[in-house]
């Protein structure tokens, strides 16, 4: 037997989850954009489309935060910190990319330096994920190894019922499970199956394609050019991606006092890494579209063992010259 | 199909010949409403390219990017009559010199493309003016509506609501054929001029550095505004900026090659005391 909660006792949850002091975030389609964003009904949660425009790291990495407020005296400098408000939220209806994407990302945050902006909100955030049932044409969690109902980063699985009467409830941590006790009078026990996932795909062979990327006699190929001669280097699928994490410090203020803040970074911009002598070790839109793709293939399972990418394919989504990880890596499947 | 043909065969012609040494056009994206730049050098590179309705991406910006013109050698482009527009501008800014452009021109009304007779931006220069006595007909925006009938403080309110999704990924500016400056003021740090961070305020500050840079400048070829990933309706602030400058300076921008840039010239007897 399995529990099931079914859509009608979604607004009673979302109820119960707040007076128990949880924040609640989901799917949300605004009038030109969707994103992940705070909800106060159930009925607010738009669960139905294949997955928001923004990602979820922006929750647990926000575009922009401040991290300490200077002064210079005299003889001294004085600090304080910031540090990101205490909040318990609960995440309902993240997609499985997204929720990998925070997984793939932990490693990287808590590797030599642990940030605390980026655990403590991992700490305080229960994700319940909804395995999807519908993609569109840029989706390729399969390509990565994922799939539509994986469990990398997710609390709480739901596999959803025909005709939208609910979900199958697969609690997977013990995060998990204590939120999902706050609502267990409005769960039930059942014997019914959820329907099937949807399938994916296969856009390109992973392994091959990482192969051809290890191979170092690879690192100047002209291929790397011929990608990029479109690329515009407009940071859009580095700003989108749920795994992209780089960025930059910068003090803001004057010579005295103001706020250091940690802002997105992009490799697709000329200024990133550009040293203060003048020289780019990327200064060109072919070396810097290589670094990502490296990155994300060799570099980063090279340290951490996964790739830094879930598959989400907001990449390719949103590229405005229709280039983005599918078409790279399916252009190297051909070499 | 005809026009596509038409033109793949002038392609590989100029190309054969010797008198480009690319040609910069679109071929098939990823899904069947997509289009992708395509850059041809080769006779078989040029089978790929189509033109159709959906080719809408100005390409001009390529033209100026990592020193495509510098060895004096022609480029032929694929341009709509903003894309011809922004090539004026750019030799009259002198970013490039027109006679090593050789212009695929195009336009489309529905679903429907037509070649532009010309090779050269000169031989343009009645359409255009045409294009600015006549303005096409656009579809009615019904946010722009919205927009045009708010008092001032409505209208900050609206922008400030609108500039805070902004994420600062200057795909905006990326995707702008004219914004070619090689170190934009946002990225200059020695001193930082513009806050880099995409919190209310630094989003503001660059949306407005941007419009008005653009002022007199833009050809309203929407680049910017379907790069956006945020969906912000950037075209409207151009639109609007572009309108303030034919009724302030009547300057309608890219007309010719040689056609003074309206913010960067100075005239004696000019009324205004102040100059921005
Ligand atoms: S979204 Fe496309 S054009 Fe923009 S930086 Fe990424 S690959 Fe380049
Ligand atoms: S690289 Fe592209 S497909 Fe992969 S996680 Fe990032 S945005 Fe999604
Ligand atoms: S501001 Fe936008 S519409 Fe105007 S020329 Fe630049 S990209 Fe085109
Ligand atoms: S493209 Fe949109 S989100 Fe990016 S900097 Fe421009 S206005 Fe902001």
């Amino acid at each position: 037997m399995t529990r099931i909660l079914f859509s009608d006792k979604l607004d009673n949850c979302v109820a119960k989850w707040r007076s128990a002091g949880l924040t609640v975030i989901g799917p949300v389609q605004g009038e030109s954009l969707s994103s992940y964003a705070t909800v106060e009904k159930g009925t607010d949660l738009h669960l139905g489309m294949v997955l928001p425009d923004r990602s979820l790291k922006e929750l647990f990495f926000p575009q922009t935060e401040p991290m300490l407020r200077y002064t210079i005296k005299k003889n001294e400098i004085e600090t304080a910190d910031f540090t990101p408000p205490s909040a318990q939220r609960i995440i309902f209806g993240a997609r499985p990319c997204d929720a990998s994407g925070l997984a793939i990302d932990d490693p990287l945050f808590g590797w030599d330096y642990k940030d605390e902006y980026w655990f403590q909100r991992r700490n305080e955030s229960v994700i319940v994920t909804i395995a999807c049932t519908k993609a569109d044409d840029f989706c390729l969690c399969t390509s990565l190894k994922l799939a539509p109902d994986s469990t990398k980063g997710t609390d709480v699985l739901l596999r959803p019922l025909d005709k939208n009467r609910g979900w199958l409830v697969e609690e997977l941590t013990d995060r998990g499970r204590e939120a999902f006790a706050i609502i267990s009078e409005y769960l039930q026990e059942s014997s019914e199956t959820a329907l099937p996932t949807v399938e994916v795909p296969e856009k390109f062979n992973l392994d091959a394609c990482v192969a051809w990327l290890q191979n170092p006699e690879n690192f100047d190929s002209k291929f790397w050019k011929e990608i990029s001669m479109r690329c515009i280097g407009c940071a859009s699928c580095t700003y989108l991606c749920p795994t992209c994490h780089c960025f930059d410090i910068q003090d803001e203020g004057d010579t005295y006092s103001g706020i250091r803040r940690k802002n997105w970074d992009s490799c697709s911009f000329a200024l990133f890494t550009m040293h203060t002598s003048g020289h780019n070790p990327r200064s060109t839109q072919s070396a810097r579209w290589r670094q990502r793709i490296m990155h994300k293939f060799n570099y980063f399972p090279g340290k951490f063992s996964v790739n830094s990418c879930s598959g989400c394919g907001r990449c390719s989504r949103q590229c405005p010259v229709d280039m983005g990880i599918t078409e790279t890596l399916q252009e190297i499947s051909k070499l | 199909m005809i026009t596509q043909e038409k033109y793949r065969t002038t392609v590989k012609e100029l190309l054969a010949n010797g008198t480009i040494k690319m040609a910069i056009g679109y071929r098939p994206g990823s899904t069947s409403d997509r289009r992708r730049p395509l850059f041809i050098r080769t006779s078989e590179e040029a089978d790929q390219l189509v033109l159709d309705s959906t080719c809408i991406t100005n390409l001009s910006g390529y033209l100026v990017a990592e020193g495509l013109l510098s060895d004096e050698k022609r480029v032929g482009i694929f341009l709509r009559p903003e894309g011809i527009r922004s090539i004026n501008i750019l030799a009259a800014e002198y970013q490039l010199n027109v006679d090593q452009i050789v212009i695929f021109g195009f336009d489309s009304t529905g679903r429907e493309v037509r070649p532009l007779q010309g090779q050269t931006t000169s031989d343009f220069s009645a359409l255009l003016s045409e294009i600015r006595e006549n303005p096409p007909l656009t579809t009615k925006e019904p946010l722009l509506e919205r927009i045009e009938k708010m008092n001032a403080k409505e209208r900050f309110d609206f922008w400030q609501q609108e500039f805070s999704r902004c994420i600062k990924c200057y795909a905006c500016r990326q995707a702008c054929p004219m914004c070619y400056c090689r170190r934009c003021i946002v990225d200059s740090n020695q001193p930082q001029w513009v806050n880099t961070s995409s919190h209310t305020l630094g989003n503001f500050e660059w949306n407005v550095v941007r419009a008005f840079h653009l002022s007199g400048r833009c050809v309203q070829c929407g680049n910017c505004d379907r790069a956006c990933p945020v969906n912000i309706p950037l075209r409207f602030i151009n639109q609007r900026m572009a309108k303030e400058v034919v009724d302030g300076f009547d300057h309608f921008a890219g007309l010719s090659p040689t056609q003074e840039p309206v913010l960067a010239s100075f005239k004696k007897d000019d009324t205004e005391t102040f100059i921005l």
